[in-house]
């Protein structure tokens, strides 16, 4: 829950994640509910009825469907036009949203090395499965002194974002950029995801990471995900002690991102209704997802990557 | 247990045990942590508001033991204490009786001879002083306060009032035993006087009113004795108050000691001495003892002596007595066993007679301190005696039968021709009869010791203006060493002329008529004599029996060097006051002290043998009395017993402030009493003076 004392600040893939876990997970592929059409021509069927040379289905003919997909030996056995359906095969957009709010250095694990190793080897498999693979952190950037914003795209809530990516070869590319990321500053998280809303294209699943521990509430952000050919997943990353407060005494909580103190005197009530309140905000959220067709997996940060991935994620059908 | 305070407390309370809690609500004393977000804890906070208070004091364990000695504190401050038997505020008196019976070693009833009754006595009073209460730090309770009182014959504050119960303690401690006999009343008398006077409440003011001269009643006297008290019955104590009797030691306490010593030379043979012991037993069995004769400190005699036992005060041996008399035998005192033994040997020489007892059986003697008693036993000596008269025969044939060693008659001329040669000085006593000498102008009395019939020395005059009167004597000092002897009813005088005695004369009255004074006695520093102003041979007097007692006498007790202390078998106690005369000529007014003496310094009330050497020797002008008269202060037997106290001695506590009796009138009598230092009373310079020395 408190702040992490000297974070691990990771600046290499090597250092990000372990090369054997690498090698683990590059057995590993991307799946979708649904098949998705892209832009590229992939290794992946859509659902879109195409050209390749998987055969699909039979649909009668109608006006105006191109002639060349007629299968003429249905029509010289029943004297009836029907066409022939192939599966086409397309690419896949992998896309994962990480929160770089400072709220997320915090916990032991780390909460934002985990969502980084998780990006990594989540982007590391949309690589060498040929998908392609856009990051965006999101989080505004933290206020200097004179109270000025660094970057003047701060109100849009997005950071920095990569796109576009595909292949093993990016990979070093995309290691170098998760590992400048610094978990700072505050959230806008409605303004963030309609940022994304707004700026992705074509179709495939969508991550996101974060506590979702968001002061102005995570529904309307999410509520603009859902829908428009993404698979959405949530990743809810909680540190241990988040789960299982660790501390005691008389004490002032002072929030990290914007400085809101809450006085509290721990007591063990106190600590059955936060893990409660805790609880059922949990199930709120998972209830919120449900209810729009998106996964929430909620993770502690001391789970193994390996266990995340080829367990968890596995079983909801995020990798296979 | 009741509270002493609890208003206080809980007005304490009140206001302490809030505010430590409200100290805690306020305690803004917030360890800083910084955490991810306070979303959640903030919603905790908001469900938890509505029992807050309790769940922020609950299990604060720095709370609870700050509550537990506020509470402490507060119990403290109610100032509980438990209703013991003592009533609060009350003020005691605790008397101790330090006399000689104390000393006797069955304090502790199982284990005789280990402790005294004094010191358990001691140790007892100390137990009632710390089970006092103490003073409150607050409030309105006062503390117990307690006044220490040890007396004997006389008594003595040794601690006023006070709730110290350091300084009581140590009261206690300082007493020490004496070998005087107990006087419960004077003890109780002085307690009496040290009580803070009544109050009364006015009805008409509304005011509490100290009645001056009245005193408080409702003292609580605490009365630690063995119970040897031989005024108890006549000591008085006020309705309201309430005595509580400590008695140490056991009525059955078996003792042998000496009751009374008496010293006696033959009247017709002056050598012979006649020295009776009285001894007694309070041992229920017959006591053997060595009864032991020191002359000067050398064993002369030793004898066994077999003390009867005591016996009951009713007669148990009877077979058919009652058990209900035999109880009763048990709480009453028995009756002690009494015996005698007379020693009879010839003693020119005066000196000091001791006699000790040793029991053959020692655990049969708890008060080892009366198994010693001493006597003084003047010197054979006889008096020469010169009469100046023209001629008196009833006078001439009383002193003719008094045993003198001279007897020399002088006409007023031939005393005249031979007054200040040595051959005057020879004479211890000299007689006028209707003759004085001339001294500066008007009869009067040179230095020396006389006794005048028929004359009026100066300073007595005369009244102007009266005539002889016939008259008869109405009183006289029955204690005095001369008039004691005598009967005066039947004297009838014929003409008694009215005698003017001045102030400051030095002269007393010893016979008193319907018509004034009779006899006298002048009594100063260089000059000693009974003076008998009317003319004798005009009265019934010399035919009466007493006219010879009163020349044996007068002539005797004007000659006798001192006074007749010890060898008129007198008896003085530890405590009580010796009364004596100096030798005459006296000048020096404070006892110069010899030997063991120190009659300055006295420290204790313990039993002392004490010389006193007047300087220079009164007779020393004369050349007879070469070396100084020694006193001895007679050691006193069991206060137990009820001796004989000498007529010479006054018991007046030494208490009072006024002067001495004795003092304000005898010119060169000299009081020695007990218990304080060598003191001059006199204003004059050649006036009485007195001392004091612990006996």
């Amino acid at each position: 829950m408190q702040r992490t004392e000297n974070p691990t600040r990771p600046a290499t893939l090597d250092e990000l994640l372990d090369s054997k876990l690498l090698a683990r997970v590059s057995q590993l592929d991307i799946t979708s509910k649904k098949i998705f059409s892209g832009k590229l021509r992939g290794e992946r069927r859509s659902k879109k009825r195409g050209e390749s040379v998987e055969f699909a289905d039979h649909r009668p003919y109608v006006s105006g469907d191109d002639l060349r997909h007629i299968d003429w030996n249905i029509f010289g056995r029943l004297d009836r036009l029907f066409l022939k359906l192939f599966l086409e095969e397309e690419d896949l957009c992998l896309h994962v949203v990480l929160d770089c709010s400072e709220s997320h250095d915090c916990g032991t694990p780390n909460k934002f090395l985990f969502m980084q190793q998780v990006a990594m080897s989540l982007g590391y498999i949309g690589l060498v499965n040929l998908n392609r693979v856009a990051m965006t952190a999101i989080g505004t950037p933290p206020t200097t002194n004179t109270g000025l914003q660094q970057d003047d795209t701060a109100p849009t809530g997005v950071l920095s974002s990569v796109r576009d990516l595909r292949g093993r070869r990016r990979t070093q590319e995309l290691a170098s950029w998760l590992c400048s990321l610094r978990p700072e500053g505050g959230s806008n998280f409605t303004e963030a995801c309609k940022r994304i809303a707004l700026s992705r294209r074509g179709k495939g699943v969508m991550l996101v990471l974060s506590d979702f521990f968001i002061k102005e509430g995570y529904e309307d952000g999410l509520r603009m995900l859902t829908g428009r050919g993404y698979d959405v997943f949530c990743i809810q990353v909680l540190s241990p002690q988040e789960l299982e407060p660790d501390i005691a005494g008389d004490l002032r909580l002072r929030d990290v991102e914007d400085g809101d103190a809450a006085e509290v005197t721990i007591s063990a009530p106190l600590l059955k209704r936060y893990k409660a309140n805790l609880e059922a905000y949990c199930d709120q959220l998972r209830i919120f997802c449900g209810a729009r067709d998106m996964t929430l997996l909620t993770v502690r940060t001391d789970t193994p990557i390996d266990v995340l991935l080829l367990d968890y994620l596995r079983r909801r059908g995020v990798v296979r | 247990m009741t509270w002493l305070t609890p208003t206080i407390a809980g007005i304490a309370a009140a206001i302490a045990i809030p505010s430590l809690i409200i100290l805690y609500f306020l305690k803004l004393r917030r360890r800083d942590v910084e955490i991810s977000t306070t979303l959640l804890w903030k919603k905790t906070i908001q469900d938890m508001q509505a029992n807050a208070p309790f769940q922020r004091l609950r299990k604060n364990i720095l709370l609870l033991l700050q509550l537990l000695a506020l509470v402490g504190i507060l119990l403290a401050l109610a100032q509980p204490q438990m209703r013991g038997q003592l009533a609060e505020g009350q003020q005691r008196i605790i008397l101790i009786d330090r006399s000689a019976s104390m000393a006797a070693t069955d304090g502790d009833a199982d284990n005789p001879g280990a402790m005294s009754r004094l010191a358990k006595a001691k140790e007892t009073a100390i137990k009632l002083i710390d089970s006092m209460r103490e003073p409150s730090i607050i409030g309105s309770g006062t503390a117990d306060e307690a006044m220490i009182i040890a007396f004997d014959t006389t008594a003595e504050v040794r601690q006023q009032f006070t709730g110290d119960k350091a300084r009581l303690r140590a009261a206690v401690e300082s007493i020490e035993p004496s070998d005087a006999p107990s006087q419960l009343a004077e003890a109780l008398r002085l307690a009496r006087a040290h009580l803070p006077d009544r109050i009364q409440f006015d009805e008409n003011t509304g005011d509490n009113i100290t009645v001056e001269g009245v005193k408080a009643g409702g003292a609580t006297i605490h009365l630690f004795s063995d119970g040897r008290l031989p005024d108890a019955e006549e000591a008085i104590t006020s309705a309201e108050d309430e005595v509580t009797f400590v008695q140490v030691g056991r009525t059955d306490a078996a003792n042998v000691g000496i009751t009374a010593m008496r010293a006696d030379r033959a009247f017709d043979s002056p050598v012979d001495v006649s020295l009776y012991v009285g001894l007694q037993n309070t041992a229920r069995t017959p006591q053997e003892v060595e009864l032991e004769l020191l002359i000067d400190g050398n064993t002369t005699r030793v004898t066994t002596v077999t003390i009867p036992a005591a016996t009951a005060p009713i007669n148990v041996d009877d077979p058919e007595a009652s058990e209900d008399a035999q109880r009763l035998a048990e709480l009453l005192p028995w009756t002690p066993g009494v015996t005698g033994r007379t020693f009879e040997f010839a003693q020119t020489a005066g000196g000091v007679f001791a006699v000790q007892i040793t029991p053959t059986n020692p655990e049969s003697d708890l008060l080892p301190v009366d198994n010693r008693s001493w006597i003084i036993v003047p010197p054979a000596r006889q008096l020469s005696v010169a009469l100046v008269s023209r001629g008196n025969l009833f006078l001439i044939t009383a002193l003719q039968g008094l045993p003198l060693a001279r007897l020399v008659q002088y006409s007023p001329d031939q005393y005249n021709a031979a007054a200040g040669t040595s051959e005057m000085s020879e004479f211890d006593v000299v007689i006028f009869d209707g003759w004085l000498p001339t001294i500066d102008g008007q009869p009067g009395l040179p230095p020396g010791r006389f006794l005048v019939l028929n004359a009026i020395p100066a300073p007595l005059g005369v009244a102007a203006g009266t005539e002889p009167q016939p008259a008869m004597v109405l009183d006289w000092p029955r204690d005095h060493p001369v008039m004691r002897l005598l009967l005066l009813d039947k004297l009838r005088i014929l003409s008694l002329p009215d005698i003017v005695n001045p102030t400051g004369s030095g002269a007393t009255v010893l016979a008193e008529t319907d018509k004034g004074p009779a006899i006298f006695e002048i009594s100063r520093a260089q000059t000693r004599a009974l003076v008998v102003p009317f003319d004798i041979g005009e009265s019934t007097w010399p035919l009466d029996i007493s006219f010879v007692v009163f020349v044996g006498a007068g002539v005797n007790y004007v000659g006798q060097e001192g006074g007749v202390f010890g060898a008129s078998g007198d008896s003085l106690r530890p405590g009580s006051v010796l009364t004596d005369r100096l030798p005459i000529g006296a000048s020096r007014r404070s006892p110069a002290a010899a030997g063991r003496c120190r009659p300055r310094r006295p420290r204790t009330r313990q039993r002392r043998t004490h010389r006193l050497r007047p300087h220079p020797p009164g007779r020393a002008l004369s050349g007879e009395l070469g070396r100084p008269r020694r006193a001895r202060a007679m050691p006193p037997t069991a206060d137990a017993s009820r001796g004989r106290m000498p007529r010479t001695c006054s018991t007046r506590a030494s208490q009072t402030s006024r002067p001495p009796r004795c003092c304000a009138s005898a010119a060169t009598r000299s009081i020695c009493r007990t218990p304080t230092r060598p003191r001059q009373r006199s204003a004059s310079g050649r006036g009485p003076f007195c001392w004091r020395w612990r006996s």
